[in-house]
């Protein structure tokens, strides 16, 4: 290990450390929020500092296994506003219900950690290492409300989907690892493209990797159909939870698609694009059909997350094809994303702060009326989540949909797919809307006083919100330098 | 001396609106009379605006090409090429004018009857107004999707939260319909620019209006790109068979958002097609036009024969827009100068006629919370003002010569007579069934003996009141001023008229003396 090593991985270094000074402010103040809260705070400001600080010299580290460029500075300073979000909403609901924050800080700081290592991969195994690392504690989250039946059973589903598809994929690695002799991710590329320019056909073993992996990584994103247990984590999940659980894992997810398509399989892209393809179809349609019919917010937005899915998938079905608007389209929709939907959460969670009021369409009842201010901002990220202009979500939409029309052909059918779908989703967000001004509620529930860092993270995702959709060209500008930064074996 | 060229007043009147409606958030939701007097000072505001527009505006520039006045433009999305470009020929002046008309009109109109959520109304009505305003002075493909999608929310909410008892279910229809079109459109927005941009290698004007109209893009990927931009404007103006959300909406809508409705959003779906879909995809669209020429002329003749039979006084003027809607289609896609004249007047008409017949529905509706013809009979002589001004406007919407739905109407056939007699001679033959269900209903409604449901209302049933009689009137005026006078539009519009038909067809445009 030398001194150059250490500053490349000072990030995943400082997210650890965060976790684990959050630990012993914990066990030196028992049950104290604040002092927790404030060092999780001020350490995340200093992840993301370092993150950009290291961002500045892009390098690899410990024998090429790991590395910096403005893609993983990208993902990582994307994941750190994820974590930062999900900790300015979570207290208002976990108090209440007595359950612990700082122990919620330190688990969200480890799979910041794990997403950090994902996105800076070099290696197979790293990348496996990081996967873990960021998706384990999301079964701690998921279980976080211990006594609650449907967040244990939810919890029960993520855990073992998540676990048999992380064992599949890792049985897919090692096919790979197998017929390339290597598990470093540009040699795995450079091998690969001596196998594709050697033969036409894919040898069995091949073929069975990529299977593998493609299911393994399908089960991750929640692509259909392997998506069968986002909506019981998702709804079971504590509200916070469910509101990280969906972009979180998901852009650490994109992140490791990123990196082992793209990077290391890119030379086969020619095989995967057409199931890349297949996935977006389905998971936006399916998504979109069963969300028409969820009477619960939040399993609701579990399926319109599966969806969302489906229209990132079209970015990279048209990146594959050979557009790098669709890589730039992909990251901005998850950022995009990642605001819009944590801002949509932070409201449900808003909502909730008396234990025992559901998530479900009733609760929404004379919203407008009773909250108004909370009634606008929901309406904004829903109109944001349909793709509404002038906000985040058209814009994202608009990208990876420029992307495929440009591919044109096959591509250009996908992009229509997404618009009808984008139109039906329509029908399911708006349904809140209605709720929330055209119903009055049946009882008049007392008005709930709102904490100061809910307000904060509310003020920030509507903010990004609005900015992303009006003002995206300085975000275009870093978008480009991360997308340019992937070093994709993607043969145009 | 002050030079009114440089001057951003196409931004000012756009967002005049919005700056009321920023405002109004500020004010105390239980102050209700600063609300409303808040709103219709702006938009009386953002009309005087525009009335300052007409005035500086010069018809008589030449008009080879588009030629647009008041041209604003800045950089937004420079990666893109995206601008944030305004500019008004004088199809947009007469729609921008219309639009800030009907505005303050409805604003007017709705002071009576919407008691509930003032505060939330206004801010949607003034919100409404900016995303109108803006699609009729976009000179950016971009910009000009954002402005067509920023309408849709507040209409939403207007017949949402505002409406009748079905109103959910109605405005989700609209919602829907008109979401299916857009998107489509947003797909060809991008698949135009992005053409312009592999042909040229440059993202620059990718989203020009301007540039993009003198690209000539692929015979089949106009066929494809004005396919998406002719459904979506079909399904706002709407043209059978996508018609079937507009007496949904009409219905339930209350009073302000059917004038609204009908008088501005249904025009947003004929100045899409006589702005964009045509001039874009001029291949396409004369490959298209007997298609389109079909199915207006089976609007027209459905429109009136579905009205015949409408219980409804709301859903008959509803179904009599699908008809006057399919003149103008039909007088935009018969390709040749007297016809396009004939349905540029018919928009402004029929939002000016339509609009009053709206709002004198919405009056008696107030009076008697019914609005079945059948139980409206002899209201001639308890409320004469109410019945003199429903009795004009439904003679000018029958088009009787002298009022101004007379003449779009009449230079539509005449357009269309010279493109086919045939159709010409069936679209005819509809101003007759216009007259008979428009006079039946009048003769029902305000003549014979009083009904027992009106005597039953007692001193309920007043007259006008002056807040009504000024939000008709000037309406009134204005329908007489266009019957008497259309050069007035006629002249404004000319330059338009040419440059459309020049996009058709250079030999047709100079045909016409342009």
């Amino acid at each position: 290990m030398t001194w150059a090593d250490l500053t490349v991985i000072a990030p995943v270094a400082a997210a650890v450390g965060v976790a684990a000074l959050v630990i012993i402010v914990d066990l030196v103040r028992p049950g104290a929020t604040r002092p927790a809260l404030a060092v999780a705070f001020l350490g995340l400001a200093g992840v993301a500092a370092l993150t950009w600080w290291t961002g500045t010299t892009p390098g690899t580290a410990f024998g090429g296994s790991y590395k910096v460029d403005d893609l993983a500075t990208f993902i990582d300073l994307l994941f750190v506003f994820i974590v930062a979000v999900s900790l300015l909403v979570a207290p208002d609901y976990l108090g209440p219900r007595g359950l612990p924050v700082p122990e919620f800080a330190a688990i969200l700081a480890f799979a910041l950690s794990g997403a950090m290592l994902v996105a800076g991969a070099a290696d197979l195994l790293v990348l496996f290492l990081g996967l873990e690392l960021m998706v384990i504690p999301g079964y701690l989250l998921a279980g976080y409300h211990r006594r609650d039946a449907l967040s244990t059973e939810g919890a029960v589903k993520y855990f073992l989907l998540g676990s048999f598809s992380s064992a599949i994929f890792l049985f897919g690695l090692a096919f790979i690892w197998g017929l390339t002799g290597t598990t470093r991710i540009a040699g795995v590329a450079d091998a690969l493209a001596e196998v594709v320019a050697g033969r036409t056909a894919l040898s069995a073993g091949l073929a069975i990797g990529l299977a593998l992996l493609t299911t393994g990584v399908a089960f991750k994103i929640a692509a259909v159909p392997f998506h069968y247990w986002t909506p019981d984590a998702y709804q079971g999940s504590p509200t916070p939870v469910t509101g990280y659980l969906s972009v979180g894992p998901k852009v650490g997810a994109f992140a490791l698609i990123l990196r082992l398509f793209a990077e290391a399989l890119g030379p086969l892209a020619s095989e995967w694009l057409i199931v890349f393809y297949v996935l977006a179809a389905l998971t936006m349609t399916l998504g979109n059909l069963v969300a028409l019919t969820q009477d619960n917010v939040k399993r609701m937005l579990a399926y319109s997350s599966i969806a969302h899915t489906g229209y990132m998938l079209v970015g990279l079905a048209a990146y594959a094809a050979g557009q790098q608007e669709g890589l730039e389209g992909l990251l901005f929709y998850g950022a995009a994303y990642a605001v819009m939907n944590l801002g949509a959460f932070a409201v449900i969670t808003a909502l909730q702060r008396r234990p025992g009021v559901t998530s479900r369409l009733e609760t929404f009842s004379g919203l407008g009326r009773r909250e108004p201010l909370l009634g606008i901002l929901m309406v904004l990220f829903l109109l944001s989540l349909t793709g509404i202009p002038p906000t985040a979500g058209f814009f994202a939409k608009a990208y990876v949909i420029l992307a495929a029309v440009q591919e044109g052909g096959w591509l250009s059918l996908l992009a229509v797919i997404a618009v009808l779908n984008a139109a039906a989703a329509a029908f399911y967000y708006l349904r809140v809307v209605v709720y929330m001004y055209m119903r009055e509620p049946a009882g008049e529930p007392a008005p709930v006083g709102h904490g100061a860092l809910l307000r904060l993270g509310l003020a920030v995702t509507a903010t990004g919100t609005v900015l992303l959709g009006l003002f995206p060209e300085p975000f275009l500008g870093t978008v480009g330098a991360a997308a340019q930064a992937l070093a994709t074996a993607i043969v145009r | 001396m002050f030079d009114i060229g440089r001057f951003p007043l196409l931004s000012l009147i756009t967002f005049l609106p919005l700056a009321g409606a920023l405002v109004i958030v500020l004010i105390p939701r239980a102050r209700v009379g600063a609300i409303r007097w808040t709103a219709l000072g702006f938009s009386l505001a953002a009309w005087i605006a525009s009335l300052w527009l007409v005035i500086g505006f010069l018809p008589d520039r030449p008009t080879a090409g588009h030629a647009f006045q008041f041209v604003e433009e800045a950089s937004w999305i420079p990666l893109f090429g995206i601008e944030y470009k305004l500019g008004v020929d004088g199809l947009s002046v007469a729609m921008v004018v219309l639009t800030t008309t009907l505005t303050w009109v409805s604003i007017l109109a709705s002071f009576g009857p919407i008691r509930e959520r003032v505060k939330e109304y206004m801010i949607s009505f003034l919100v409404l107004e900016v995303g109108m305003l803006g699609v009729f002075v976009a000179l950016d493909l971009f910009l000009f999707y954002i402005f067509w999608e920023v309408v849709l929310v507040p209409m939403y909410l207007i017949i949402g939260i505002w409406g009748g008892a079905n109103r959910i279910y109605a405005t989700i229809k609209f919602v829907l319909y008109t979401l299916v079109g857009s998107l489509l459109m947003l797909v060809a927005i991008l698949a135009t620019a992005f053409s312009y941009q592999a042909a040229t290698g440059s993202w620059e004007g990718a989203f020009d209006f301007v540039k993009l109209a003198a690209f000539g893009f692929d015979p089949t990927f106009q066929l494809l790109a004005f396919g998406a931009f002719f459904l979506a404007f079909a399904i706002k103006v709407p043209m059978f068979p996508f018609h079937t959300w507009l007496p949904d909406a009409h219905v339930e809508a209350p009073t302000a958002g059917s004038i609204i409705l009908a008088g501005v959003l249904l025009k947003l779906g004929g100045y899409g097609l006589i702005r964009f879909a045509v001039p874009l995809f001029p291949d396409a669209a004369e490959r298209a036009a007997p298609l389109i020429i079909v199915l207006s002329v089976i609007a027209i003749i459905y429109g009136a024969i579905v009205s015949l039979v409408q219980p409804d006084l709301k859903k008959l003027v509803a179904y009599s827009s699908v008809s006057h809607m399919g003149f103008v289609t039909l007088g935009i896609f018969v390709f040749n100068e007297q016809a396009l004249q004939g349905a540029i007047l018919q928009m402004i008409n029929h939002g000016l006629i339509t609009g009053a017949l709206f709002l004198l529905v919405g009056v008696i509706y107030e009076r008697t919370h019914d609005r079945t013809i059948a139980k409206m009979t002899g209201l001639g002589g308890p409320v004469p003002v109410y019945a003199a001004a429903l009795g004009f406007f439904v003679f000018a919407s029958a088009g009787l010569p002298g009022l101004a739905g007379f003449v779009g109407e009449f230079l539509v056939l005449l357009g269309t007579f010279a493109f086919n007699p045939a159709v010409a001679a069936l679209s005819a033959l509809v101003m007759i069934l216009g007259a008979a269900y428009l006079l039946f209903m009048t003769q029902r409604v305000l003549f014979g003996e009083l009904s027992d449901f009106l005597r039953g209302l007692g001193h309920h049933l007043v007259d006008m009141q002056p807040v009504e009689i000024l939000s008709v009137a000037p309406l009134a005026a204005l329908t007489v001023v266009f019957g008497l006078f259309p050069g007035l539009v006629l002249d404004l519009v000319a330059g338009s008229v040419g440059a459309f038909l020049a996009a058709v067809d250079p030999a047709l445009a100079v045909a016409a003396g342009h």
